[in-house]
């Protein structure tokens, strides 16, 4: 139950963010001059929008937690100082800069998108997975040798469970950037949340620039939620 | 043939960096002997103890265990099939009691009825309440964690027994329960026990074979009675005598060993056969006797045989 618990505010947020994305509701409020997006096609983007990211985020969680748990064991120890500069250069950069540079290697479509989604999504997860790693106490880890748990049981059966949280918190930062950072693959030709903003700013229509903006803003923190739920609540 | 030691350490050197904690290190364990590690703290009592089960590697020299030396075994296995209660406990934070405890039987492929059954017997046996077995480590006292400890090390019956200051954390009376049932554990089971502890009353009470550390080196090592001895090593005689080694000695040789053949006084106070020539000490300052007798004999135990003990 205190898990449920835990993803309400969230939850809250996502859906007045949603009723705010409504076509009604933003043309209201903006004046109601000029046309909102019909609220079917944003459900569709809303669908594209989530699939992007999570083919973004997935492979970059995945790179982020191999990473982590490389750098920690004894032989990988001195690609630790490469991996977390690679990983703060990857972050330093917009994702703008990336889908821009991306698209004439890629051409138009998802591609430019998640490779910037791993870019950025590398880091949040990398550093988690890290920092959980190195929170495990010393005497637990000796004493899971001391037994004769083998090097992988050590890590799978007693690293990466104490570490499991820490891990999936980060993971849950790199989703949530990766739902707001998605936006940006409207300009390389994604269909996503950001294609009403896209042509909101180019017909300046503004209804759309707030749908777009709005329902963004509304997944980022369901998805935010779904993993508030799903992680187990730790005390 | 002569009897192979379960455990031979020999001329094994550790270094930490530029720290030496174990130095040309020899040192034989025999099967079923009980060999308590005493030392000051820093000695080397705790690095000696994990060569072992190869949580040390040496820098030099050669550790065998059963006749292999540990270098050639799977480090898994050989920790598999030796008890360890280690120092700092290291129970597993998000595991419960009974899994703690049934970590080796599980590695080890016992089933779930038989894991079970042997958690039951270890939480009685350790005095542990039957139902603490659900429970986390956070919500156990500082005893209890180490009982738990010992538990783990004792579930799958090795036949060597690593306990690294196992009672530093429980109560007087609980301490000297745990003695007792180790004490026990190890006449009924005949298990190699290797004890490192602070307190020396404990080492020379429990074991068999007491080894002495002191910089890394091993100062000495022979039965508990011939380390306060007179003629033992000063350093040696004042870690283990408690400020009166001379008593402590008496207290660890037999009372028969005093005999006199001549026959007690009519009336004069019995001593028990496992009596030491410090009960035997005992008895005759209260009593004022200048003759003691004892259970089944007929001779008599007299004060110029136990001040004569160093003749
Ligand atoms: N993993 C390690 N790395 C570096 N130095 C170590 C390590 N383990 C032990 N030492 C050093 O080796 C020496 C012996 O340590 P050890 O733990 O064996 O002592 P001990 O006799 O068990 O002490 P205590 O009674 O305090 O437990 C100490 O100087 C210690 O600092
Ligand atoms: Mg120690």
């Amino acid at each position: 139950m205190k898990r449920f618990r835990r993803g309400v505010p969230a939850l809250l947020l996502a859906l007045g963010l949603a009723v705010l994305a409504m076509p009604e509701v933003a043309a209201w409020l903006m004046g109601g001059t000029q046309g909102p997006y019909p609220a079917a096609r944003l459900l569709d983007l809303a669908l594209d929008h989530a699939a992007l990211s999570l083919a973004g985020v997935l492979p970059a969680g995945l790179l982020g937690l191999v990473l982590g748990v490389v750098v920690t064991r004894p032989g990988g120890r001195g690609l630790r100082p490469a991996a977390d500069a690679a990983a703060a250069v990857a972050q330093a950069v917009p994702p703008i800069v990336v889908v821009a540079l991306a698209v004439p290697a890629f051409g138009f479509g998802w591609a430019p998108t998640i490779l910037a989604l791993m870019l950025y999504g590398i880091m949040p997860v990398l550093r988690a997975t890290v920092g959980a790693l190195e929170a495990v106490p010393p005497e637990t880890r000796l004493a899971a040798e001391a037994v004769g748990l083998s090097p992988r049981q050590v890590l799978q059966e007693v690293e990466l469970a104490l570490a499991w949280p820490l891990v999936l918190d980060g993971l849950r930062v790199a989703l949530v950037l990766a739902v707001a950072t998605t936006a940006v693959g409207a300009l390389a030709g994604a269909a996503t949340l950001g294609t009403p903003i896209v042509i909101g700013l180019q017909n300046q229509n503004q209804v759309l620039v707030l749908q777009g903006a709005a329902a963004t803003a509304a997944l980022a923190f369901l998805a935010d939620a779904l993993l508030l739920m799903a992680v187990p609540a730790r005390d | 043939m002569i009897a192979q030691p379960v455990i031979a350490i020999e001329g094994v050197t550790v270094r930490f960096g530029t720290t030496d904690a174990l130095r040309d290190v020899t040192l034989h364990v025999k099967a079923g002997e009980f060999c308590a590690l005493v030392g000051p703290s820093g000695s080397g009592k705790s690095t000696l103890m994990r060569l072992v089960n190869r949580l040390v590697v040496p820098s030099a020299g050669q550790v065998r265990v059963r006749g292999q030396d540990v270098a050639t075994l799977p480090a898994p296995a050989l920790r598999r099939s030796i008890g360890y209660a280690m120092q700092s406990v290291g129970l597993f934070p998000h595991r419960t009691v009974a899994e703690n405890i049934g970590t080796v039987p599980r590695l080890l492929g016992w089933d779930a009825p038989r894991i079970a059954r042997r958690v039951e017997e270890l939480l009685a046996l350790l005095r542990l309440d039957p139902a603490m077995g659900v429970r986390l480590p956070r919500a156990l006292s500082g005893g209890q964690a180490q009982r738990v400890g010992i538990a783990r090390a004792l579930a799958a019956d090795p036949d060597i027994l690593l306990m690294d200051e196992p009672f530093g954390a429980v109560d007087p009376i609980t301490r000297r329960e745990l003695r007792a049932e180790t004490r026990r554990i190890h006449a009924e089971t005949g298990k190699t026990i290797l004890l490192v502890t602070h307190d020396p009353e404990e080492a020379l009470e429990l074991a068999s074979h007491v080894v002495v550390l002191r910089d890394g080196r091993i100062e000495a090592d022979g039965a508990p009675a011939d380390l306060v001895a007179p003629d033992a090593a000063p350093f040696v005689r004042e870690l283990l005598g408690g400020g009166q080694p001379g008593l402590r000695w008496l207290s660890l040789l037999p009372a028969r060993g005093a005999l006199d053949p001549r026959p007690a006084p009519v009336g004069a106070a019995m001593l028990a056969r496992n009596a030491s020539l410090a009960d035997a000490l005992s008895v005759l300052a209260e009593s004022g006797d200048e003759a003691l007798g004892m259970e089944g004999e007929k001779g008599s135990v007299r004060a110029e045989g136990i001040l004569g003990a160093r003749r």
